[in-house]
């Protein structure tokens, strides 16, 4: 089998600089979880079916399953890790932790990020535009409702 | 069990799950998620054939291939393992003969994917083919080969059943109606991915492992059987798991496979599987076939049910003589039936496995018993809540076949999904195309009666107190996500007055903690629950004797309450928590810990006839629910607008905790009920993926309005039941009751995809055609006479 | 870790680099967001040595609407961009839809217009696993020579499954594609051929690089069929351009995507001018529809349904669009 040749990649990850070397064929999701440790971003599918490796890139909900990690080189990436500031939960955290929009917690991290990318360009989201929003994260466990009523919590910014 | 106090400060609160900020910061860590520098990757070689007496497998070039450190086949384990002790039949790796495509005939343990990739493709399989069946019809048929040479004609297991004179039952009704009715194989789709991780020590000969399973103790169980291993030997951790549903409710291939591996490689290995090979590994809920009779008089009143279900099994036991009883036996306990007669066929057929699954075996009949029931209340002209209440249960009363019904809130859950759905002005007049439908539900809070029979109570949990204040509870159950451990955090914290955050849950690590049988059949709250209340009644007592000496009044005059002890009665400041606990180390001698176990008494372990235990429980929840659907003819899609939903699980331990399951289990219901199936292509999965297997997505997911009636059941920990599968099985006949409502059409065969609809409807338009058709000529013809 | 072929990533900057790219690299394949090619990487479909990933060109990531050709659409412009395009939004309202109605939000933020328009054809003999593939003795689209659809023919019938075809096909989009032999301009109709295996008529090194859209479009709509309120790809897509003159339908485009190899426009539609929508003229057009579309067992939902829906669609947009009240069953 030919390896692919390795070559560093640069990106900012959860506000940080990062360098690692990888090959072109690896896939983001692969480089957070088993290069870096970042396990919180979850594989659940054989590829973007799910919706469980959400993660940010430029602040745009993106599938780390579907990313290759060179073509990260220069951009932001952002995880379920880098949310909590100073290990306080963000709001949107708190809601899903006090609303139950998590029950196992598998397609949570996804969820989470894709929440968090709606509210940073739509704060006040109207039910609809939370559906669409969140159309590709499968959750098996809420049927979505309390996962609704959590987002709705931190967009109106109750504690 | 009796309520400990009459003010409850921690039960009956809405908490947050305990485990929760791991969950929502990416902290939890799932068995993929552990740390596995050095494993070894493990892969599995899946058979392609259906049925297939396995000639050879080479493995020398696999073997032989740098890089790969273990290759296991049939040979090196000649231990069935299966979850019922009297139909263990499957081999983790095949031996002999393959019986489903998927089936894993051989696997390895290299330092990569790459090279487990090649090894893989290295290894040889020749066999001969057999005929292989995927319908229980061609299973069954005379000349069909056994897949398993001990059950002819392929039946796993037939059951006969008779209660009460069906016979006079059926001859005293006004109306009588029969009925076929189909439900497609569904799969439970749990998010996370199965999965283990296994460290072999070969020095001590030890084993570890971390696994995705509901039930560590009897993965504990069968790796002890399959790989000839002193079960101290053995050490079974479940870390965080993401979700199960019952597909991890017995020991699956994948984790004896991962430790044989281990074993041979001597190590660690690692063995993930794709979302295709979870879906192989399958133990859905089986293609059920239901013939349903069932007698009313005029008055709505029931006086007979005949039922006969077959249930396509696949390739292996599992658990399927459970599921083919629980369909039969579970037919009673809902209402007040005079008569029954159930005959149940469990059939094999080349197909993955069939397990257990959310509302356990009582979820297509129950979809079959409520669409009937609904369709001859309108038939007679009644309405269908008023059908209802004519058959309601009077609690406590045991059942035909044996079941005790100690605390029945079905009448309440009517009440209120009927006014909040407004049923009774609007069903009827809603616009075109929308219709209402309701349904009926319930479900057992744990069997009674333990598969595996040791004499040991039914559940048992540790709590421990040591210096530094906290109260560590040690309990075998499985939290899988449904908020078990948060239960048994609050119900000890309840018991002894103290905050919920003193509590720390240590769950299903073998080492640590007492046994449990594991997270399946809604058993954990009431059963643990009932562990937790006891451990902490024998830890309370000792803190309380503490007390009485420096309060100077005696233990059972004293009460705890917000960490504060005081002689009951008095409002001065008492002792607080840390002072007691001091005082009751040095009593005790050091660090206490308090047993506390559950045992279900024999006389809730059901009937006296074979296959009596299944169905039997001290309690079960009951649930009512109404659906709102909007049908587009054109396009033949159905939108759940809206449910309505009711349960009486007794009494509300955490209510955040049970509206998540209620709406969770109504969810899913709705994914059986409008598009889950599995489809198979002469026995190869076309439903390998998320897209293929349509787990509904947000953007069709309804809003689920609901409400929780607490009946408090005598026997619960504090009064609960089961909360998380009892509002599955009313959605599916709900669903089609709405759309009988909506456009008239009455459907018998689920799931109701749009191309089910639409074709449904275009014969129905065929039919009405012809009818028009052959009255216009009989119009002519009578006229032509005249 | 998900093994992935060994392949290296070229990113060109210019049209004449990832040209020069396409010529130099053996067994090389043009990638954009990769949401369709990525996944069927991972699943052992396709073994390319190079991917040649072209969001680096300038040209290619730009939606223009002031020159003379009216909206132009760079072929790397993603399709959440593309959708949320000021003038896509207001006045192509068909091509938004269309646009949206892909998979979701992740994806449209990755997939792309070129992507979307060269997408692979899908079929559920072929969207599977290597083991699952080889299980089934492979099929006639990828390493076998049997098409398990219909096993008597020598035509593979995977379903062309873009979203935003037939939405381009009833504007009468044009698209420029480069390669070896220069820039071509051709109308995107041409793009495509009924051949599963083969529906795309782009020669070795070729790549598209953009669309154009006339200025002053007819008012059309898009539909889509799919199982589920999103992710899915469509069962059946219809797209529909109507003018109107008086009461009277003068112009007619009607595209399809998801029922055949390609997608394509409805022929005979001239039939159908000059005349008000009414039932009859729905009915008229249901049949045209219905004749048409060749749908077959590629999907789980029935072959069968895919025609009606079509049909039923069609139907639907066209009375939309053309004032009339009511739709016909399409059934």
């Amino acid at each position: 089998m030919t390896q692919a040749t390795k070559q560093v990649r640069a990106f900012c990850l959860n506000g940080r600089a990062q360098e690692v070397l990888v090959a072109d064929n690896v896939l983001l999701l692969d480089t957070l979880r088993e290069a870096l440790g970042l396990t919180g971003t979850k594989r659940g599918c054989d590829g973007g079916e799910c919706g469980a490796c959400t993660v940010l890139i430029d602040g745009t909900p993106r599938l780390a399953c579907l990313t290759r990690t060179q073509e990260c080189d220069g951009h932001g990436v952002e995880t379920i890790e880098g949310l909590a500031e100073n290990g306080r939960m963000s709001r949107l955290q708190r809601a899903f932790h006090e609303r139950l929009g998590t029950q196992c917690g598998y397609c949570t991290p996804g969820m989470v990020m894709a929440a968090d990318g709606l509210l940073r360009r739509n704060p006040d989201p109207s039910v609809a535009e939370i559906r669409a929003a969140l159309a590709g994260n499968i959750c098996r466990c809420t049927g979505y409702v309390k996962i609704i009523e959590a987002i709705q919590d931190a967009a109106r910014g109750a504690p | 069990m009796t309520a400990m106090r009459n003010t409850r400060e921690v039960v009956g609160q809405p908490t947050p799950l305990i485990d929760g900020i791991e969950k929502v910061t990416g902290q939890a860590k799932y068995t993929a998620d552990l740390p596995a520098a050095g494993a070894l990757v493990g892969r599995i070689l899946r058979s392609p054939f259906s049925h297939a007496r396995i000639l050879a497998i080479d493995t020398s070039a696999a073997r032989a291939l740098p890089g790969v450190h273990a290759v296991v086949t049939g040979d090196d384990c000649a231990f069935t393992y299966g979850v019922l002790p009297i139909a263990m039949n499957e081999y983790p790796l095949a031996r002999e003969i393959v019986r489903y495509r998927g089936e894993p005939v051989a696997a390895v343990a290299a330092e990569d994917e790459a090279t487990a990739a090649e090894a893989m493709r290295l290894i040889r399989l020749e066999v001969e083919e057999l005929p292989a069946y995927y319908t229980a019809e061609a299973a069954r048929a005379p000349d069909a080969v056994p897949l398993h040479a001990n059950k002819p004609g392929n039946i796993e297991r037939a059951v006969h059943h008779r209660f009460g004179d069906v016979e006079a039952g059926f001859a005293a009704a006004d109306l009588v109606r029969e009925q076929v009715y189909r439900c497609a194989e569904i799969a439970h789709g749990q998010m996370e991915l199965n999965g283990a991780l296994v460290a072999y020590d070969t020095a001590r000969d030890h084993l570890t492992i971390w696994s995705t399973t509901q039930v560590p103790y009897y993965v504990h169980l069968m790796l002890a059987r399959c790989l000839d291993m002193d079960m101290s030997r053995i050490r079974v951790v479940k870390p965080f798991v993401g979700g199960g549903f019952g597909a991890r409710v017995e020991t699956l291939n994948f984790e004896i496979i991962a430790a044989l591996l281990a074993r041979a490689a001597g190590g660690r290995v690692r063995l993930l599987l794709s979302r295709e090979e979870t879906f192989l590994t399958h133990r859905g809920r089986p293609e059920t076939e239901v013939r349903l009779k069932l007698g009313m008089t005029r008055a709505g009143r029931l006086t007979a049910c005949a039922c006969e279900v077959v249930q396509r099994g696949g390739a292996y036991a599992g658990y399927g003589i459970v599921t083919i009883l629980y369909a039969g036996s579970l037919l009673q306990g809902l209402y007040d039936i005079p008569a029954i007669a159930y005959d149940g066929w469990r059939v094999y057929a080349n197909l993955p496995p069939c397990g257990a699954m959310r509302g356990h075996g009582s979820v297509d009949v129950r979809f079959a018993f409520e669409a009937l029931l609904d369709s001859m209340a309108g038939e007679a002209g009644l309405d269908p809540f008023a059908v209802r209440r004519q058959n309601l249960l009077s609690a406590p009363t045991e059942t035909q076949n044996g079941l005790r019904v100690e605390s029945y809130g079905l009448g309440e859950c009517l009440d209120w999904v009927e006014r909040a759905s407004g049923w009774t002005a609007r069903r009827g007049r809603l616009e075109p195309g929308r219709g209402l439908g309701m349904a009926c539900s319930h479900y057992v809070s744990g069997a009674a009666k333990p598969i595996h029979w040791t004499g040991e109570p039914h559940a048992v949990v540790h709590l421990r107190l040591d210096f530094d204040g906290g109260i560590t509870l040690l309990t075998g159950a499985a939290d899988i996500g449904q908020g078990s451990s948060t239960v048994m955090a609050q119900a000890a914290a309840e018991v002894l007055g103290i905050r919920l955050d003193r509590v720390r849950v240590v769950a299903a690590d073998s080492m640590l903690t007492p046994k449990d049988n594991g997270s399946y059949s809604s058993r954990v709250t009431f059963m643990v629950g009932n562990a937790t209340i006891d451990a902490a009644r024998a830890l309370r007592a000792q803190l309380l004797a503490a007390a009485a000496e420096p309060l100077g009044v005696p233990a059972d005059t004293i009460e705890c309450e917000h960490e504060t002890f005081r002689h009951i009665g008095d409002d001065g400041p008492g002792l607080p928590f840390a002072d007691v606990a001091r005082a009751a180390l040095a009593r005790e001698g050091g660090a206490i810990t308090a047993k506390g176990s559950f045992t279900c008494p024999v006389e809730f372990q059901g009937g006296k006839h074979k296959g009596g235990a299944v169905g039997s429980t001290m309690g079960f929840s009951y649930a009512a629910q109404v659906v709102e659907v909007a049908v587009d003819i054109d396009t033949g899609m159905v939108t759940v607008e809206q449910v309505w939903v009711a349960q009486d699980c007794g009494f509300a331990i955490n209510p955040l905790a049970v509206e998540g399951q209620m709406q969770g289990a109504v969810w899913m219901g709705m994914g059986q009920a409008i598009g889950e199936e599995t489809r198979y292509e002469r026995g190869l999965a076309l439903h390998g993926s998320l897209l293929d297997y349509r787990v509904p997505s947000i953007v069709e997911s309804p809003p689920i309005a609901l409400h929780i009636v607490e009946s408090i059941d005598p026997n619960g920990p504090f009064g609960a039941k089961e909360a998380s599968e009892g509002a599955l099985a009313g959605f599916l006949p709900a669903l089609v009751n709405a759309i009988a409502d909506a456009i008239g059409l009455r459907l018998e065969t689920l799931p109701v995809t749009p191309d089910r609809l639409l074709e449904a409807l275009a014969v129905r338009r065929r039919e009405q055609r012809l009818a028009r058709e052959l009255a216009r000529e009989q119009t002519h013809a009578q006229e032509g006479v005249a | 870790m998900e093994l992935l072929p060994p392949f290296h990533v070229a990113t060109p900057g210019s049209i004449a680099a990832a040209v020069a790219a396409g010529r130099h690299q053996e067994a090389s394949r043009f990638i954009a967001g990769g949401t369709d090619l990525m996944v069927n990487l991972r699943h052992g479909l396709g073994d390319p040595a190079a991917l040649i990933d072209l969001r680096g060109i300038p040209e290619l990531r730009h939606v223009g609407t002031t020159g003379p050709d009216g909206l132009v659409i760079g072929a790397a412009v993603t399709l959440a961009e593309l959708a949320e395009h000021p003038t896509v939004a207001t006045r192509y309202p068909a091509i938004a839809a269309a646009a949206t109605a892909v998979g979701a939000p992740a994806h449209r933020a990755a997939g792309t217009v070129g992507g979307n328009l060269c997408l692979d054809t899908r079929c559920i003999f072929y969207n599977r696993s290597a083991w699952w593939r080889e299980a089934n003795g492979f099929c006639l689209k990828y390493q076998g020579d049997t098409c398990h659809v219909a096993p008597t023919g020598k035509r593979c019938h995977a379903a062309f499954s873009g979203d935003l075809a037939p939405a381009l096909l009833a504007h009468a989009a044009e698209i420029d594609i480069a390669g070896p032999d220069g820039l071509r301009r051709q109308p995107l109709a041409a793009l495509y051929a009924e051949d599963g295996a083969a529906h795309l008529r782009l020669a070795a090194g070729e790549f598209l690089v953009r669309v154009i859209v006339a200025a002053d479009p007819w008012p059309a709509a898009y539909a889509k069929a799919r199982a589920r309120g999103a992710i899915d790809f469509p069962l059946a897509g219809v797209a529909v351009a109507l003018r109107r003159s008086g009461d009277d339908v003068d112009g007619l485009r009607v595209a399809l995507t998801g029922t055949n190899a390609r997608p394509f426009l409805l022929e005979g539609t001239e039939g159908l001018l000059g005349a008000p929508v009414s039932p009859a003229w729905l009915d008229r057009l249901g049949r045209l529809v219905q004749k048409q579309v060749s749908p077959m067992r590629t999907t789980l939902l029935a072959a069968q349904y895919r025609r009606r829906v079509a049909a039923a669609l069609a139907q639907r947009l066209a009375a939309t669009l053309g004032g009339a009240a009511v739709v016909g069953d399409a059934a």
